[in-house]
């Protein structure tokens, strides 16, 4: 059942393969997929992998750098799929033990690796173990619930009644989950006692039984001796009609929501509520009177949450580390040992120092779980590892940390913003960037600074004023404008000024004047569009659906986020709601995501450079620049040794 | 008489100069002498010992030092997919093997097919982007010569991707420094739609062209390090390739082979070329 297992080496021979019957499709797509995404972005934390219909799971062999995959039907369960790779890799390592430890691929490329009938064997057992618990056969008639209970007690009684009358049966209840005693609703059949039956009728009921039921099931177990009484003690059956919620904060009367009056214009074209909901929230105009109201509530509870969360992860470390305290004298020996001779790395040996690790990169502001995860899985490419000689396991591991935060930080694709553009010139179109980002990170004040340094490389831009909704926003772009204009005067450009704004006021439709802008953009053959966007929380979900239609209907060539390197665990959230806005909105196949990142207010942190690795992980896409200043001259390009090493420094 | 009294203290004072002189020499000598005696004869011998092995270890770090310099590598470099590691196999053995993408290096010795037979490593490296810089790094020094491999399929798609990694290379100080010799072989012959040799080459010489204006107009990393101030070729002229300090060659290659998977690799010529190294 299985559609293919292969065996192949770090450097990229396939040692063995082997292709369920009937497979016609050659595998290597799929494993070429799973080796980009996962290996090679350091996720291999979690093994398995889905990919179109199928779905992979791999075993990393370190010692001997060779990698197993298997791949079967996504739609498949195979329980047995685990234990068989393990298995696999072991017969195959006690096999081949000699070849394999030959250094130099000439072994690989030489041997003929003939582990048919290894594999069948190993794959015959497999499945039969699986099998070997059979289907459950099903209960007869005299064995089930139902023959026990009397016909009285199941029928259906309107109003309150003290569910069924369990006779001589407590027994058979006390092994299984005493049976909820909710009246009994059509189309529900009886209560059952089983456990899955009551999930799978769940979904018939309505939101306040369910809560009902589980607060009987915790009342149930919090007292457990007298667990059937008071589990069959509902209440009494209300007479069901629908009540008119009462809200705490409601006005008294409907009048003070007609604002026909007020408001003169509603000058909106079709759908975009956003914008009608941001006028509206101006209009509405609670009168400041007297003090200030206080912060709601709802974000100090947000963060006694965080901080419980912070406490609980410390208070697990800590658990960890006081085991560790015994056995001295036998540490010292260890030690030595370790440092002499070839040892191969266990998961106990890695674990302090990874702990390490990850409390080091969440003091320099990496995100928590991509920390954890990074760990995790810089452990799973070290497991079994055989050390040379004269390296601890500290410099083993912090030198493969570094290795893989050096590799995540390189970009997966060609970076070069200027022969980009030059080929949309000589295609006679206008190279698009739309910003995005939340509120306050620098999109408008980084967009001065790209239009500067593509002024400077003799590009004419062309700026979109797309952020409608905060005040003065259209104004500062046209400062910018201003300014460069006056840094670059357009008697030395060809008498045609080189920078230019296309704006429409406040209030319209962010996408219209995007389209508008680009067609033009393509009529006075400018060469690149930047559209600015206005700020906005991830979790605003109008104002997302906003954006992802401006970047769906616009399809620009790059997509850039703009984040502020000062953000913590924070970018986690925003990078993926924004994609996530940005997939689900869009119509086509494969949706316009993030292309890049824009990593801004960089002189502000001093070494505390982890909201660089927490973007790149998310999204997998390259940071594109980096702000330094407020300054026209204030844009880098990233370095990734530089920025590892001062993640790394102590 | 008196002359030679007189001529006598003269030479008496010489000698007595001379005396002097190897006076404290020979004062010193019998000093040390008499300590080495008085102490034990292990401790003469420690003292030997330690000395000897002092020099053999500075004969021994001269040796290994000088052999890293050596450069006695030839490396496989180029995109993903490009086919480096079948060639890799092709090259060592002779032998069809299925192959995925590479994540760590792998090296062998080879032997050249030339009446001279001079073995040095053959090293395949991994080509995915985001490897590609670690792994130059490490072995860009020990370089002999550079083999770049070029999908000549798809070539046209990638233009641009591959004259980005030429051009990191050939701006690489290390590299221009050592100059190997840089073979672009054009794999995947046996495709129809390949291009030749020729085209490529045209083809890479105009994209660098335009890539030395844009890349040195790039952005300073925020380190303020600065990437790649060299100028490739000569200024005011387009480029081309016979204005690099290296020779570079191209030349064509199938690592499948147009008889499939069973039949023979053409790839005469790069072994030819790989002999003459």
């Amino acid at each position: 059942m299985l559609d293919f297992f292969t065996i192949f080496s770090k450097g990229g021979i396939v040692l063995w393969c082997f292709q369920g019957a009937g497979v016609t499709e050659s595998f290597t797509g799929p494993v070429n997929a799973l080796i980009r995404s996962v290996i090679l972005q350091e996720r291999s934390g979690n093994n398995t992998f889905t990919h179109e219909a199928l779905s992979l799971k791999y075993k990393l062999d370190n010692e001997f750098e060779l990698v197993f995959v298997v791949g079967f039907q996504k739609i498949l369960t195979l329980t047995y799929v685990d234990k068989f790779i393990d298995d696999v890799q072991l017969h195959f390592r006690d096999r081949y033990k000699n070849e394999l430890e030959q250094k130099g691929a000439l072994k690989l490329l030489n041997n003929n690796f003939e582990f048919e009938d290894d594999f069948k064997t190993l794959l015959r057992d497999a499945e039969d173990s699986s099998k070997a618990r059979g289907p459950v056969s099903m209960r007869t008639f005299t064995e089930s619930q139902k023959s026990q209970k009397t016909v009285k007690s199941m029928i259906e009684t309107k109003g309150g009644d003290k569910g069924k009358e369990q006779g001589g049966k407590k027994n058979k209840n006390a092994k299984k989950e005493a049976p909820l005693p909710e009246p009994v609703k059509e189309g529900h059949g009886k209560v059952s006692t089983s456990e899955k039956t009551v999930e799978n009728g769940n979904q018939g009921l309505t939101q306040d039984e369910i809560m009902q039921k589980k607060r009987e099931e915790f009342f149930r177990k919090r007292m457990a001796g007298s667990a059937e009484k008071t589990s069959k003690s509902p209440k009494p059956q209300k007479p069901k009609e629908k009540q008119m919620r009462v809200w705490d904060m409601a006005g008294s009367s409907t009048k003070d929501l007609d604002y026909s009056q007020r408001n003169g214009n509603g000058s909106h074209d079709s759908g975009n509520q956003s914008q009608d909901a941001q006028i509206d929230s101006g209009m509405q105009l609670r009168p400041m009177v007297g003090d200030l109201l206080s912060v709601d509530y709802e974000s100090s509870e947000e963060e006694e949450e965080i901080e419980e969360e912070e406490e609980k992860v410390v208070i697990t470390d800590i658990s960890k580390k006081a085991p560790k305290k015994g056995g001295g004298f036998g540490g010292m020996f260890g030690m030595l040992k370790g440092l002499v001779g070839s040892k191969s790395l266990t998961q106990e040996d890695m674990e302090p120092v990874l702990d390490k690790m990850r409390d080091h990169l969440i003091a320099k502001n990496v995100a928590a779980d991509i920390a954890s995860q990074l760990c995790d899985s810089v452990a799973k490419k070290l497991e079994g590892k055989v050390m040379g000689t004269f390296t601890t396991v500290a410099s083993t591991v912090k030198q493969a940390l570094q290795d893989s935060l050096v590799q995540i930080l390189q970009p997966k694709r060609r970076v070069d913003i200027l022969r980009d553009v030059l080929e949309a010139r000589s295609q006679r179109r206008p190279f698009v960037i739309t910003f995005c980002g939340v509120n306050g990170v620098g999109k408008s004040t980084n967009l001065a600074k790209i239009s500067f340094w593509l002024i400077e490389n003799g590009f004419t831009v062309l700026i979109a004023a797309c952020d409608t909704f905060r005040a003065g926003a259209v104004e500062q772009l046209r400062t910018h404008q201003r300014r460069l204009n006056s840094l670059h005067p357009p008697e030395k450009h060809g008498g045609r000024p080189v920078v230019q704004l296309y704006e429409k006021g406040y209030g319209k439709d962010a996408a219209g004047i995007a389209m508008e802008a680009i067609a033009y953009a393509r009529n006075q053959a400018f060469d690149v569009v930047l559209v600015d966007t206005a700020g906005r929380m991830q979790d605003n979900a109008p104002l997302m659906t906003a954006l992802a239609k401006l970047i769906a209907v616009n399809m620009p060539d790059l997509v850039l986020f703009v984040g502020e390197a000062l953000v913590g665990n924070e970018a986690v959230d925003q990078l993926v709601k924004f994609n996530q806005a940005l997939a689900d909105h869009s119509m086509s196949d494969k949706p316009r995501l993030i292309d890049g990142i824009v990593l801004t207010k960089f002189d502000t942190i001093d070494d505390k450079v982890g909201a660089a690795i927490s973007m790149t992980y998310i999204t997998g896409q390259p940071i594109v620049f980096v702000g330094t200043g407020q300054t026209y001259n204030d844009l880098r390009s990233l370095n990734a040794r530089a920025v590892v090493s001062a993640l790394m420094k102590a | 008489m008196e002359a030679d009294s007189v001529r006598d203290p003269g030479t008496m004072e010489e000698k007595a100069d001379l005396e002097m002189a190897e006076n404290p020499f020979e004062q010193y000598i019998e000093s040390v002498r008499q300590e080495l005696e008085n102490q034990d004869p292990i401790f003469i011998i420690g003292i030997i010992v330690a000395l000897a092995v002092v020099v053999i270890t500075f004969v021994f770090l001269k040796y290994f030092l000088s052999s890293k310099t050596v450069r006695s590598a030839v490396l496989l470099v180029g995109l993903c997919d490009a086919g480096k590691t079948l060639l890799f196999s092709r090259l060592l053995s002779g032998k069809f093997k299925r192959t995925q993408t590479s994540i760590t290096d792998s090296s062998a010795p080879y032997r050249a097919k030339s009446d001279r037979g001079s073995t040095w490593t053959l090293i395949d490296l991994p080509g995915h982007d985001s490897l590609r810089p670690q792994y130059m790094e490490k072995f860009k020094s020990a370089a002999r010569a550079i083999v770049f491999v070029v999908d000549s399929a798809i070539f046209q798609k990638e233009v641009r991707d591959v004259a980005e990694f030429l051009y990191f290379l050939l701006t690489d100080p290390v590299i221009i420094r050592n100059a190997p010799a840089l073979l672009l072989a054009c794999n995947k012959q046996d495709i129809t739609m390949a291009k030749s040799a020729k085209l490529i080459q045209q083809q890479l010489e105009k994209e660098l062209n335009t890539l030395r204006v844009t890349r040195s107009a790039a952005l300073s990393s925020q380190d303020g390090s600065v990437g790649g101030s060299v100028y490739l070729g000569k200024k005011g002229k387009d480029f081309e390739f016979s204005q690099l300090p290296m020779k570079v060659e191209f030349l064509e290659c199938s690592a499948r082979g147009s008889k499939g998977e069973e039949g023979n690799a053409d790839i005469d010529s790069l072994e030819k070329s790989l002999a003459k190294l």
